[in-house]
């Protein structure tokens, strides 16, 4: 039997961070993996290698434009194995990183499957193991749904971890779902020559968004890619030899087609409920998420839960919050989760991110707000790298001139976010983000006439004329 | 689609601006038609206003202090929205993670739900982000740490932001001079109160009071009581209070009067309208019991249980509350052996009524235990006498202690 005063099961960012912040402050901390690699979705089939294969997609799409700055490229050649090889090896970075920085820590890595046999015990999966623990961070993340319309037993049919692994270039690809996940990976494959048709349920891609934001990522791909079926439905899927046929219900979609392969990428279930949690007495709610409340505590007092299981957004970054947050409560800090926002971004081509409460959310709650909008077309430096599609928009409360949200689509747009979150934490007023002085020319000036824009005093461009 | 329809104040009678005094409904409640929605308070009464029609509120254009009149937005209803969209994402070319249906809803409570109290708290830790509390990440955090809310702070920064050394002086002054229980707290006077409370004052300030006491024997009342009892008819000791003043406010009509507002002439009364000073959750009311001298003691009580009830719903007409001769505070069904009761200006008298206590009394051969119930007379020392003051209340304990006499 083991013995641990905090067991931290699932070590992806919200789990390793559990671990090391609670290390740090100076418990004994055990860490249980089911995979061999630390770090969890994020860095093994996530954020990481699909950032490095759209880093990949960038550079050729550059190369395709470059004509245009007077620089012409011949066809790129692309080796696959190559590509592959780039992704892994960071991935393979950061996950020794990882390992590393336990060790560091004094951090025991546990490699297994762990179930709860009651609120003071697990078991590693198949063995006799038992690990008793004072203390239990469950972050044990989610995973893709696997709807059983989709034949995901032929191979030809990908979620997005399969299609990560970049096993092919198709000729013609079907993405299913055009939110985050399925866009990201149609700008990958899409950039390595894949002919690619987006099908959404809903009457926008990345139907969380704002329409404006979203609009000049949607004008563009829809130019190059093969087709977007906007409030379309996947009725039916069947594997024939020739490729995977699909049929569709929608007004501008055929009523079927076969491609090549088809990319699934329409949802993610928490993994909570296969680590008999109930053994220990953790509640669930409707949805299959743990419950917890601010300080990340279970109805079990000395369980925690965080990241994916407890929640939307499954996102890593409100995983590694939360987990300092449990981390510290562990440690009898008071500590409480309080952000007022967490950021989305899309890293397509353009770009798209959004912070704090989105116009039509703003809209839903009857909150008065005044907006400022920036097109990039009018900032030198977009003009100077060739994309002038990005447009800026900031959200503001009509009385107190408070910032409530911000939207970016263009170039870096994930990175420009940034600095609208802060302003909400904050709580900054649209003067103080026009009275900040950006450098210029930077993409970052973009958020400060956003807010010129929607206090009338941009020189850049025409003020928007006041309504009465 | 769902529909938006504005919400105004209907017609509510013969009044100016009024005041919500309470908003009973918030954005996103939903409301059956009927439902009410806010509560307003008139000079004298309060009245709650009534949804027009079933729906989801959408957006609230007041709040408690405002003033309306007829014709004001209130708030917006959404009529009965659509059924919720499909959600068999089974079947569903939804989108991925970030952006399915479920997120589209816990994104737009990120913030939200921050300020929710319905998650379980930890005790000493205070997790309120007051959303309307200007503070960074880092002194919610130090806020925290130290257990304090930062709606009690206020920020001396920029725009009122709470900074470091604020947090600081609030927890030093709270150490230096007491702990978290000796709050204070401001809470505006209802309209009630501060009406009367002018009204109280200018009589307190412009009356000569003069408080006549005593105590009536009321064995007979209470034995006839008891007795009427036994048949069902409930009658309280005021409804035969009432009638006795009458009985000597007949004989003495300067009793039954207002002075002018010159203070010249005295305006005798010939009808017997009774002020009956009413306990509401608002504060005093005093309806009027009109013609007191025509109704039987069972009528009075039956009018005296509708107009408290309604004094205390608020649901008085202000019609109801004017034209008294005469007014009777009674707080015998609360307790104290005697009081002195402020004259309601422009009347001239008015008779307190404190608790019924059985005492021994000297009936020639022994003590004998007898009900007694105090009554202090208050009267205007300009329009009646001290002699005359002592002759009422003798009378009025004649008559109280032999309630025959109330037949005469």
């Amino acid at each position: 039997m083991i013995k641990t005063q905090v067991l931290v099961i699932g070590s992806g960012p919200g789990g390793y961070t559990a671990a090391f912040r609670a290390a740090d402050l100076g418990k004994e901390v055990t860490l249980i993996e089911r995979h061999e690699s630390l770090g969890g979705v994020c860095l093994n089939v996530g954020c990481i290698p699909s950032k490095s294969l759209l880093h990949t997609a960038e550079v050729i799409n550059e190369t395709k434009h470059a004509s245009e700055l007077g620089i012409t490229f011949s066809k790129p050649k692309i080796d696959l194995k190559g590509v592959i090889k780039n992704k892994d090896s960071i991935v393979n970075k950061l996950t020794g990183g990882i390992q590393a920085l336990a060790k560091a820590r004094k951090v025991k890595v546990i490699n297994g499957y762990a179930k709860f046999l009651s609120k003071n015990q697990v078991t590693l999966d198949g063995t006799d193991e038992v690990i008793e623990f004072e203390q239990c961070v469950i972050s044990v993340g989610s995973r893709v749904t696997k709807f059983p319309m989709f034949p995901f037993e032929d191979k030809r049919v990908m979620d997005s971890t399969d299609a990560l692994l970049l096993d092919d270039i198709p000729k013609r690809m079907l993405v299913v779902g055009g939110g985050i996940i399925g866009l990201e990976m149609a700008t990958i494959y899409d950039a390595l020559g894949t002919e690619i048709t987006i099908v959404e349920l809903g009457s926008q891609i990345i139907p969380a968004a704002d329409k404006d934001i979203v609009n000049p990522l949607f004008k563009k791909i829809k130019k190059n890619y093969a087709n977007i079926f906007l409030n379309t439905k996947v009725t039916s899927m069947t594997a024939l030899k020739k490729g995977i046929k699909v049929v569709f219900e929608g007004k501008d979609a055929p009523k079927s087609d076969t491609f090549d392969k088809v990319l699934v990428a329409v949802g993610r279930t928490p993994n909570g409920t296969l680590i008999d949690a109930d053994k220990a007495g953790v509640n669930f709610n409707e949805n299959g998420f743990i419950e917890t409340d601010k300080q990340m505590k279970t109805n079990v007092e000395n369980i925690y839960a965080i990241g994916d299981v407890v929640g939307q957004p499954m996102l890593a970054h409100k995983a590694v919050h939360e987990a300092k947050v449990a981390a510290e409560v562990i440690c009898g800090k008071k500590s409480g989760f309080d952000a007022l926002t967490i950021p989305s971004v899309a890293y397509t081509d353009p770009e798209v991110a959004w912070t704090g409460k989105t116009e039509k959310e703003l809209k839903e709650a009857g909150i008065e707000f005044k907006k400022g909008i920036f097109p990039w077309a009018a900032s030198g430096r977009s003009l100077s790298i060739g994309r002038t599609e990005g447009v800026s928009k900031s959200l503001f409360d009509s009385k107190s001139g408070k910032i409530l949200g911000m939207g970016i689509c263009g170039t870096n747009a994930g990175d420009l976010i940034a600095e609208a979150s802060l302003a909400i934490e904050m709580g900054c007023d649209m003067s103080d983000i026009a009275l900040t002085i950006h450098a210029h020319p930077t993409l970052s000036e973009t958020t400060a006439f956003a807010a010129e824009m929607a206090e009338g005093t941009i020189t850049d461009l025409m003020p928007p004329r006041k309504r009465k | 689609m769902p529909t938006q329809k504005n919400v105004e104040l209907p017609d509510i009678g013969d009044f100016d601006a009024v005041d919500i005094i309470e908003v009973l409904v918030k954005v996103g409640d939903t409301v059956n038609e009927n439902d009410s929605i806010i509560t307003l308070e008139t000079d004298k009464a309060t009245m709650e206003i009534p949804a027009p029609f079933s729906g989801k509120v959408t957006s609230l254009s007041i709040k408690v202090g405002d003033k309306v009149v007829q014709g004001d937005l209130i708030l917006t209803l959404e009529s009965e929205s659509e059924t919720e969209t499909d959600s068999e994402v089974e079947t569903d070319a939804s989108s991925d993670q970030s952006d399915n249906k479920v997120i589209d809803n816990s994104e737009a409570t990120v913030t939200s739900t921050v300020s929710q109290d319905n998650i379980k708290q930890p005790e000493e830790v205070s997790l309120k982000t007051d959303s309307n509390s200007h503070a960074s990440p880092s002194i919610r955090k130090l806020a925290r740490e130290l257990g304090v809310s930062l709606s009690r702070i206020n920020g001396t920064g920029k725009k009122g932001r709470i900074l470091e050394k604020d947090l600081k002086s609030f927890v030093k002054e709270l150490v230096t001079h007491g702990n978290l229980n000796e709050e204070v707290e401001a809470i505006p006077l209802s309209r009630i109160k501060k009406l009367s409370g002018k009204h109280l004052s200018n009589c307190w300030n412009t009356i000569p009071h003069v408080t006549q006491f005593d105590e009536v024997n009321i064995d007979q009342l209470e034995k006839f009581r008891k007795h009427q009892k036994e048949k069902n008819i409930k009658l309280s000791p005021l409804v035969f209070i009432m009638k006795a003043v009458v009985q000597v406010l007949k004989r003495h009509p300067n009793f039954n009067a207002s002075l002018d507002e010159g203070g010249e002439n005295l305006i005798l009364k010939k009808y017997f309208n009774l002020g009956i000073a009413v306990d509401t959750p608002n504060g005093l009311l005093v309806p009027v019991v009109k013609d007191v001298s025509k109704k039987s003691l069972i009528e009075l009580s039956e009018e005296l249980a509708d107009i408290s009830l309604r004094a205390r719903e608020g649901k008085l007409d202000s019609s109801e509350m004017k034209g008294a001769g005469f007014t009777i505070s009674s707080l015998g069904g609360i307790g104290g052996t005697q009081f002195t009761p402020i004259i309601n200006s422009p009347e001239v008298a008015i008779l307190g009524v404190s608790r019924t206590q059985i005492k021994p009394i000297w009936n020639g051969n022994s003590f004998e235990p007898t009900a007694m119930i105090p009554l202090a007379l208050s009267y205007d020392h300009r329009v009646i006498d001290g002699a005359e003051g002592a002759r009422f209340m003798a009378e009025l304990n004649q008559v109280l202690s032999n309630i025959m006499e109330m037949l005469l």
